[in-house]
């Protein structure tokens, strides 16, 4: 579980670091879009080198990044057998009923490998560089104009940020409560599944039980300090648009041209 | 049967930009059936050092042996499931571990899962709750129905079924009222004596650790700083001082009392009854003397 480096932040001063939240998210999401215009090793290559010319300026080793997707491997590693066997088109190098190894199949894999590599390199810069509470804020201010249509922008980004800053609390909670039911005989890696399944009862009760209590307190808490709804509010964090984020639209905006010229290349 | 630690270092999340080393090249033994006190800041490494007592960590390096059992950096879990029977691990806050539907069945979790049968685990779960002084009318009722100090006392009772030869305590009694907490301190202080067992009590309390402890070990970044007796270690009030530790109350009513008297104590009172021996003894010379 702690090997997970995705959500995690890392903090630190450097280029990326100090980007508005803002410009980060939409960026991120920006390069979810464009990496799936790569449709050659060209392509790819280039986008490799943006994702290691934006890890470079956040100062973090790349190294680390490898680590964080090692977690995941599975899952990548079953689309692209997924995508090998299913694919059809150009030579044929076996067939067995509905699968086949054909060339197109093979290169499609890993093109998907290398797709899956790349978002989760660049959505784990973004959760490396920036405090999940700064994402929350980011997120409210950029769907603020879904209240147009009635949409409870403030109330989800409220719960949004509480959950973010619960996250490693809970965290922390499970462990230490499946320490102490480790210490009284409970056994949660070995064992049959149906053994596992059970193990598992006394480390989820008290888990809810704690959540519902800290919620309770937590509301209590905020209703003292005399939180009352969102209208009508002021904000203690607020973002703040620079040069360095209109240069990095910029520097996006260059990478998308960049990408249709390889493309048709 | 002792618990020897040798050149012990555990660094959470190696290799990672996370990396933290909570122990470094620990090493110290702690006798059998002595009380020892272990005191150090927080985030010292204190909770890491206990949770190495029952193989809930291994060390990164070194070694150590805990009842004749060695445990290294490869020991699987397996071979550790028998070695947490023998180590009973009250953590803190340990009310957090409830879930069973009654009191009784919660008490008797423990001795099932280390293969007793439900009706030797009933047995053990009764006994144990009187030990802890829970009324018999609790026992039926869910856990979470019950106070704070009720859920204390059930959460220790679940460890204490389990019969263990050595208890770790960490802070066991952290938000208790001040009765609570004496009448707990006491029961571990009396089961010590009953049953002969080896205790280990991390704590910030002072008066704790001079009332109860042989020996005190103090953390500081990882490391062990001292290893002696109560008495020792607190009759260096400046040492305490610099690595930011306290002095029990009768200890440092003593050193005022030296300091704006010509009155000298033969040896530093550590708890209040020590301290109320030596000025009884002094006072009715003044008295006489006016």
């Amino acid at each position: 579980m702690n090997k997970v480096l995705l959500g995690r932040y890392l903090p630190g001063s450097s280029f990326i670091h100090r980007l508005d939240p803002r410009s980060k998210l939409i960026l991120s999401f920006y390069f979810i879009i464009i990496i799936f215009l790569a449709n050659n090793w060209l392509t790819y290559l280039f986008m490799f080198a943006v994702v290691a010319g934006c890890i470079l300026l956040a100062k973090i080793k790349l190294s680390f990044f490898w680590k964080g997707v090692q977690p995941l491997i599975w899952l990548i590693l079953f689309t692209v057998v997924l995508q090998i066997l299913f694919s059809r088109g150009g030579t044929v190098y076996w067939q067995w009923g509905p699968f086949s190894l054909t060339q197109t199949g093979i290169i499609s894999g890993i093109y998907v490998f290398f797709r899956f590599v790349l978002i989760i390199f660049m959505s784990t810069l973004l959760t490396l560089t920036t405090p999940p509470l700064e994402i929350a804020g980011a997120l409210e201010s950029l769907l603020k104009p879904l209240k147009k249509i009635h949409f409870p922008v403030y109330e989800v980004s409220l719960m949004l940020s509480i959950a973010l800053r619960f996250v490693p609390t809970l965290l922390d909670e499970a462990t230490k409560i499946m320490n102490a039911q480790r210490s009284r005989g409970v056994n949660f890696d070995t064992g049959s599944l149906r053994q596992r399944l059970h193990a598992v009862v006394p480390l989820l009760i008290p888990l809810f039980v704690s959540a519902f209590n800290r919620a309770e307190d937590l509301a209590t808490a905020m209703e003292a300090r005399g939180y009352h709804g969102g209208e009508g509010r002021t904000k203690y964090r607020v973002n703040q648009w620079r040069l360095r984020d209109t240069l990095s639209m910029f520097a996006f905006l260059l990478v998308t041209v960049i990408m249709f010229l390889l493309r048709t290349w | 049967m002792s618990i020897n630690f040798k050149n012990v270092t555990y660094i959470y999340q190696p290799a990672t930009p996370f990396a933290h080393r909570a122990l470094s090249d620990v090493s110290f033994s702690i006798p059998e059936h002595s009380y020892t006190a272990v005191i150090g800041h927080t985030g010292s490494g204190k909770s890491t050092l206990i949770q190495h007592l029952n193989g809930l960590l291994r060390p990164t390096s070194g070694e150590l042996t805990v009842n004749d059992q060695l445990i290294t950096t490869t020991t699987t879990n397996k071979e550790l499931v028998k070695l947490r029977r023998q180590v009973g691990v009250v953590f803190q806050f340990p009310e957090a571990q409830l879930f069973e539907e009654t009191v009784l069945k919660d008490i008797a979790f423990a001795p099932k899962n280390f293969g007793a049968t439900p009706a030797e685990a009933e047995k053990i779960a009764r006994k144990t709750a009187e030990l802890v002084q829970l009324p018999a009318s609790v026992l039926e009722q869910s856990p979470f129905e019950l106070s704070g100090g009720q859920m204390r006392r059930v959460a220790i009772a679940g460890i204490l079924a389990m019969q263990p030869q050595i208890l770790v305590l960490d802070e066991p009694t952290a938000g208790l009222d001040p009765r609570g907490h004496q009448e707990i301190m006491e029961l571990f202080a009396q089961l010590k004596q009953q049953q002969d067992l080896t205790v280990i009590l991390v704590t910030h309390q002072m008066d704790d650790v001079a009332l109860y402890a042989d020996q005190v070990i103090v953390l500081e970044e990882g490391k062990i700083m001292a290893q002696q007796t109560p008495r020792k270690l607190f009759s260096r009030p400046e040492w305490l001082h610099k690595h930011h530790l306290d002095l029990p109350h009768a200890a440092k009513l003593a050193f005022a009392i030296q300091q704006q008297s010509n009155f000298k104590f033969k040896e530093l009172p550590l708890t209040e009854d020590q301290l109320a021996d030596q000025l009884a003894k002094w006072l009715p010379k003044e008295g006489s003397s006016n």
